[in-house]
């Protein structure tokens, strides 16, 4: 998992590294030592892992797409609003990602040349519903609705999906919020900032 | 801004243990096995303690008052947590940060109450139980504390309901688990902060008292009883 930089190490992690509260200590000088080259190879695991995700906030696991959808194509030429196909942003803690039908009120047919509109084509006339993979998760243990933040706040989704209106092929990676992203725009926007706020 | 608390007439509850299933489901408490269970290291967010005597001969005098944790408005855990994992927020709930929390267990200590519970080891739930857990409570990791949360989860969901359309938050929108699966009626939840709520109505009971009142932790569980245990314990 991902995790902000500075953030401490999970709990259960410790404990698998050898490094729990509990268990009685042998006392062996050898032990000392074997615990000490953990505990470096350890740091040098948080060091690197750190570099490697700590910065951008991002996931980079591949996802498995239907077909190559494109975004600023939909939004920017053919004029689409972000709702039309995330349609529970304002009404619910998930965006949710569009259905068949959504795709097949334009796509019934081709209505240009390209491999990837006919390959769509193809999948909706199959009748199969289109299996979209999702690239943005929080942990499990933060609570974020949508609703809250489209609806309520009145928030652009730019704020927190800064340039997907303007990719043209599946993300890769999505930019992730960390702690610091949210804390900073409740403490500016006055929103609450208790850790049970968003921890659960 | 609300203050949360809860009042538990005793004289009504039939110590039936409906409260301690509903809680263990809601929150995805784990099963911790028999072995477990004989070192003392089960874990229930909500406990019904034995109080009284059963002296031989006589008819024994024996009552069970459900515990969950009182959410003191003075906590000693939060005081002596040594990374702030666990804080009291600003409607009086009383959080655990699972990711934050490092194991030390000063807090299990510090709680008079004993409703803390410690993970001792990576929680398993046993194949049809997985289907059953819900997404709303994280599930914790083996090596950190856990206790009850006045099912929390459910105030994030029924405040961002009620603020999407656009109200305040009524009585009974946000009500935890265990509250709601009593049959008996014997549990009520609210905001003490409302003087026309229900909680602060019974709370004004001859009946009423207070877990270990006397230690100064101000908890925000009250019980009824008409009882001899009434005012103490
Ligand atoms: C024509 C339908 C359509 C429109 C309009 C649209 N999207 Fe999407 N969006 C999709 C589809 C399909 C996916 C899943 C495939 C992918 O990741 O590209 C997706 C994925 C996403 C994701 C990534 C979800 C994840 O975790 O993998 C975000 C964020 C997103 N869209 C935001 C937006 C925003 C912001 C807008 C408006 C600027 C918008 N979308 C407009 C169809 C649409
Ligand atoms: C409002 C109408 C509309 C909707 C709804 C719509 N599209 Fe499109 N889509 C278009 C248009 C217009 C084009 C451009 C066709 C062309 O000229 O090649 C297009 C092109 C495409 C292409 C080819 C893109 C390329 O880069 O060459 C794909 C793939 C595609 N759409 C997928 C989808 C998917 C998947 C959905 C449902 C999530 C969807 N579309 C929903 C109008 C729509
Ligand atoms: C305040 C920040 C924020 C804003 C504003 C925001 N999002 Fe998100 N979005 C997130 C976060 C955080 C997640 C990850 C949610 C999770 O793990 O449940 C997410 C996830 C998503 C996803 C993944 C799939 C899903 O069902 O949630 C989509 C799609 C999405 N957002 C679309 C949108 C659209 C469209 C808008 C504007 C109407 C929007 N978002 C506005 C923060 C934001
Ligand atoms: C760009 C600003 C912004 C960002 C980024 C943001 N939030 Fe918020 N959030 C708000 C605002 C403003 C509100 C208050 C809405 C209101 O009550 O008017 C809010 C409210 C909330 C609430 C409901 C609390 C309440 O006051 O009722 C939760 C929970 C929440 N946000 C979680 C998150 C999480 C988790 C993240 C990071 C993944 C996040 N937010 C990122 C602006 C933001
Ligand atoms: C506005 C929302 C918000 C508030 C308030 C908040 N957190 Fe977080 N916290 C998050 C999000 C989102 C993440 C996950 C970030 C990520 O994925 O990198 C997180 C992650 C964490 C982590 C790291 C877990 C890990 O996996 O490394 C810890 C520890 C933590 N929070 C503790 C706290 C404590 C203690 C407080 C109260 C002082 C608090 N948080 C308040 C949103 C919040």
């Amino acid at each position: 998992m991902p995790r902000c930089a500075g953030a401490p190490i999970m709990p259960d992690e410790r404990i698998e590294k050898g490094q729990a509260p509990t268990g009685p200590s042998t006392g062996e000088p050898a032990g000392v030592v074997a615990s000490a080259a953990i505990g470096f190879l350890v740091f040098l695991l948080l060091t690197t892992g750190l570099l490697t995700v700590g910065s951008g906030g991002s996931s980079s696991r591949p996802v498995d797409q239907p077909v190559e959808f494109n975004h600023r194509l939909h939004v920017e030429d053919v004029g689409l609003e972000c709702n039309e196909c995330h349609e529970f942003a304002e009404s619910e803690s998930f965006s949710g990602l569009p259905t068949a039908e959504t795709c097949a009120f334009c796509h019934e047919e081709a209505q240009g040349n390209s491999p990837e509109e006919a390959k769509l084509v193809a999948l909706l006339s199959g009748g199969q519903p289109l299996e979209w993979g999702r690239l943005y998760r929080q942990p499990a243990h933060v609570y974020y609705a949508h609703s809250q933040h489209v609806s309520v706040a009145g928030l652009e989704c730019e704020r927190c999906h800064a340039g997907l209106a303007a990719s043209s092929r599946p993300p890769r990676r999505v930019r992730k919020l960390t702690m610091d992203d949210c804390i900073d725009c409740h403490e500016d926007g006055d929103a609450e900032s208790d850790c049970t706020t968003c921890h659960r | 801004m609300a203050r949360w608390g809860m009042v538990i007439d005793l004289d009504r509850c039939t110590a039936c243990q409906a409260c301690v299933v509903a809680c263990q489901v809601e929150n995805n408490v784990p099963p911790t096995g028999a072995d477990q269970a004989e070192l003392g290291r089960s874990i229930s967010w909500l406990r019904l303690a034995p109080h009284g005597e059963a002296e031989h001969g006589t008819r024994p005098q024996m009552h069970l008052m459900p515990v969950p944790c009182m959410h003191c408005d003075n906590p000693p855990c939060t005081k002596v947590c040594p990374v702030q994992a666990t804080q009291i927020g600003e409607e009086g709930l009383v959080g655990q940060i699972y990711a934050r929390c490092i194991g030390c267990r000063y807090c299990t200590t510090a709680c008079p109450y004993t409703v803390r519970e410690f993970n001792w080891k990576q929680p398993d739930f046993p194949e049809p139980m997985e289907q059953g857990l819900s997404p709303d409570v994280s599930i914790r990791p083996k090596g950190v504390v856990e206790k009850c949360t006045f099912c929390h989860h459910r105030l994030q969901v029924a405040r961002d309901r009620a603020q999407l359309e656009d109200r305040p938050l009524a009585e009974g929108d946000y009500v935890p688990a265990c509250v709601e699966s009593c049959p008996a009626a014997a549990m009520t939840f609210g905001d003490l902060e409302d003087p026309n709520s229900e909680v602060s109505r019974l709370k004004q009971s001859q009946r009423a008292f207070q877990l270990l009142e006397e230690l100064g932790t101000e908890p925000k569980v009250t019980y009824l009883s008409k009882g001899e245990w009434g005012g103490q314990v």
